[in-house]
């Protein structure tokens, strides 16, 4: 079966080159960065799928709401990277940007370079607190200063927002009621794309090393796991195994994580079971790399992974041409973005669609979100603009509601 | 406020000024390897909430010997010469979560540590070298001698060991202690608050602030003389002074809070200012055998700079990065020391803290610019 695709390009927003961001609002409605980190004062779009229109909505630049604007001069407020989080009791999405975007009259900007410069370093990360059942934003903070937020999430019965701060690799903790940050410590220096909550409160992500790293509130400390997440043996020590995507199950018993680094391992992970959780190695999710290259993080790549209404696993892995280990027909594009479906029971997949746009590979896509219709929708990066692509589910696998249980981190 | 107008990306020299943004970030003279407390693929690391690396010595035969700050303060050694490379954990310090310093004698050091109940000092003998960290070996794990307090109450601001590596010289709060590092005991020899780091100077006294001016510590005669030297007019931070020391000829250099870097002398007093560190705080400094000085500056993501006396450059060194051994960026440092061939010692003091070993650039010798 082969899902029909559509891609929603960022045309009222031609510079943006990345949607690092796409979640499902508590609305039930898709919510994308449109990111432009490659233009000097370039600065980020929200942006929102309108059902009824068919198309995007642009909603709002960042930079005009926290008053940062982009030719200040400083580094900008130009994305936001996994780092949407939404509120269920009042209907808000928080998301909070990150870094990297050159001064408007620089070529490029290294948080290293300019960390001590006022006239060029990044402000801070912006958290957003935005209203959509109003349409409104309702108040603004610098979540941290001089970095930005690599991801978030939310704890909503806690009232607190965890995320990691780049390029130091800190672990934050925002209490949403006093409007406070505390810095519980470093982590490494890779930096993870993603959080994950456990049913007792816990916070997970992972070290440079590819151990779990979690914050236990009760303990209120750091830990990391006595092992390794699975990588590649052949090549891979586990180093750089850091989460990239990861994913609660429906039944909210266990997660399905994919690692950022070439030859990415897809993993279910049971937080509760035992000391450290049990730990699946659902093996590698793109194909036979060449292991004596170092694979292009562009290239080899696994993202968007969500669940379908119909209780199976869905994710993007890139495809690509290799003459020798992995030979492709002439006709076919250099890279391809599969999206295969999974089958938690028996782990058997099945490709269910290509994702392809006009003129341009489509093989990296950020995150995947299911809007509260049960369609399926997907961030992706690449060429200038960027947009995102619709999987539209067999009717037979949709359902009202679908985004629900919601995914609490971006 | 004038307004900026966007860069023009294909404008000539881009992408040298995108290379200098980037790529000038980082360590631009010399190699920092950044290494583990532990013994890699062998042992787990101290753990990262308790690795902050605040204190560090070297004894004579190269070995290092740390200590670390934190949830809990750990105590170890680290050798890279020979068959060996290795940091080995000798042990959390029970009720201490902080490390002021560590003091090589002959054959022993002390460890100054702190804890909520105030100062202590711990005592054990040197490590010898292993037969061979390629092939097989055995490590123990011998408790520490504890000593006691230094002065009941206080907390150890710093100490060093005197020029022989007989005695450690011991500030705490309020008092100026001498402890015989062999026999291991030690005795108040002065009332005097400890502000920031003390050092040993070059005719062999032991000198820290006092207000406004440097005190002197004789540690042969046992004698210190208050308010012994001016300091230079500046903007002395005396709780965050740090000292570096030419191993050769022990001249000791600090700076003050806007980063004025000066030496020192018991022959001939204080330099005038040789200069500016790139940025402040300056944190800890080391000099090579050429007479180099290497340190830790500013805050969040400091730097390392380096000051060399010969030319009186001062430069920039950048951010430490380490890409050999581990991939690793290192933000802040806590001690440093000179290793047995000259290299710099650093002691991250960070979650995860590692030890930075930082080998500098060669210099050209004057007037060749290479075939």
């Amino acid at each position: 079966m082969s899902y029909e695709v559509t891609w929603y390009p960022f045309s009222e927003h031609p510079e943006s080159d990345s949607c690092w961001s796409l979640s499902v609002g508590p609305d039930g409605r898709i919510y994308a960065s449109s990111c432009c980190e490659g233009v000097p004062g370039g600065t980020v779009k929200v942006v929102r799928y309108n059902e009824e229109a068919d198309a995007v909505d642009y909603l709002f630049d960042l930079d005009k709401m926290v008053d940062d604007p982009r030719d200040s001069g400083r580094a900008t407020q130009c994305k936001i990277h996994y780092s949407f989080a939404p509120s269920m009791h009042d209907g808000v999405m928080y998301m909070a940007t990150h870094l990297s975007g050159p001064p408007i009259d620089l070529p490029a900007y290294s948080p290293w370079n300019f960390w001590h410069d006022p006239e060029r370093c990044f402000r801070g990360s912006a958290l957003l607190a935005f209203d959509t059942k109003r349409d409104e934003a309702l108040w603004w903070d610098t979540l941290f200063p001089k970095e930005g937020c690599r991801c978030l999430l939310h704890d909503e019965d806690r009232g607190l927002l965890y995320a990691l701060s780049y390029p130091r690799d800190h672990f934050f903790i925002y209490d949403l009621a006093k409007r406070q940050r505390r810095d519980v410590g470093r982590i490494g220096s890779v930096n993870a794309q993603a959080l994950f909550i456990d049913r007792r409160h816990r916070v997970w992500t992972t070290s440079d090393y590819g151990r779990l790293i979690r914050y236990d509130p009760d303990k209120d400390r750091l830990e990391t796991s006595p092992y390794v997440l699975p990588h590649n043996p052949e090549f891979q020590t586990g180093w750089h195994s850091v989460f990239y995507d990861v994913v609660g199950s429906p039944e909210g018993d266990c997660v399905y994580a994919v690692s950022w680094i070439g030859s990415s391992r897809l993993m279910r992970i049971w937080p509760d079971e035992g000391d450290w959780g049990r730990v699946e190695d659902l093996g590698p999710v793109t194909q036979r790399p060449d292991p004596t290259t170092p694979a292009n993080t562009f290239q080899d790549h696994c993202g968007g992974v969500v669940f379908g209404a119909d209780g199976q696993l869905y994710y993007v892995a890139s495809r690509w041409n290799d003459p020798v280990y992995h030979p492709m027909s002439a006709d076919r594009r250099t890279n391809e973005g599969v999206v295969w479906r999974l089958d938690p029971a028996t782990l058997e997949r099945e490709e269910v669609a290509l994702l392809e746009r006009p003129e341009h590979n489509a093989q990296y896509v950020s995150r995947g979100a299911p809007d509260h219709n049960g369609d399926l929708f997907f961030g992706h990066v690449g060429p200038s603009p960027v947009g995102l692509f619709k999987l539209h589910m067999p009717e037979d696998r949709k359902k009202q509601d679908a985004h629900l249980p919601i995914r609490m981190w971006g | 406020m004038a307004k900026r107008k966007q860069y023009d990306r294909n404008a000539p020299g881009t992408k040298e000024l995108v290379d200098r943004i980037v790529h000038g970030a980082y360590t631009t003279q010399g190699t920092m390897v950044a290494f583990p407390l532990c013994f890699p693929g062998m042992t787990t690391p101290i753990p990262a909430d308790e690795s902050h690396i605040t204190a560090l010595d070297v004894a004579a035969d190269g070995v290092i010997y740390g200590g670390t700050s934190g949830r809990q303060a750990h105590l170890f050694f680290g050798m890279f010469h020979g068959a060996t490379g290795i940091v080995f954990d000798m042990g959390a310090v029970e009720d201490a979560d902080h490390a002021a310093a560590v003091c090589c004698g002959q054959g022993q050091f002390l460890a100054c540590v702190n804890g909520p109940a105030g100062g202590r000092i711990l005592r054990r003998h040197f490590q010898g070298l292993p037969f061979d960290l390629l092939q097989e070996w055995g490590f123990s794990r011998p408790p520490f001698e504890d000593l006691g307090e230094a002065v009941p109450g206080e907390h150890i601001v710093h100490a060093v060991a005197d020029a022989a590596a007989n005695r450690a010289v011991v500030a705490t709060e309020n008092h100026l202690v001498s402890v015989d590092i062999g026999e291991g005991k030690g005795r108040v020899v002065g009332e005097i608050p400890g502000r920031g780091q003390i050092a040993c100077a070059s005719r062999g006294g032991v000198v820290g602030v006092d207000d406004g001016a440097l005190w002197v510590y004789d540690a042969d005669g046992e004698v210190v003389k208050r308010q012994a030297v001016p300091m230079p007019e500046g903007d002395w931070d005396d709780a965050g002074l740090t000292w570096g020391r030419d191993p050769v000829t022990g001249t000791l250099y600090t700076a003050d809070g806007q980063g004025r870097l000066f030496a020192f002398r018991e022959e001939t007093g204080f330099s005038e200012c040789l200069g500016t560190v790139p940025l402040t705080p300056v944190g800890p400094m080391a000099v090579t055998f050429d007479g180099r000085l290497f340190g830790a500056c500013g805050d969040g993501i400091g730097k390392t700079f380096c000051y060399n006396p010969v030319t009186g450059a001062m430069d920039a060194l950048g951010v430490a990065v380490s890409v050999l051994e581990r991939r690793r960026y290192g933000y802040v440092f806590g001690a440093a020391a000179t290793g047995r061939d000259g290299q710099i010692i650093f002691g991250e003091d960070d979650d995860l803290g590692h030890l930075w070993l930082y080998f500098p650039r060669i210099l050209r010798p004057p007037g060749l610019t290479g075939a």
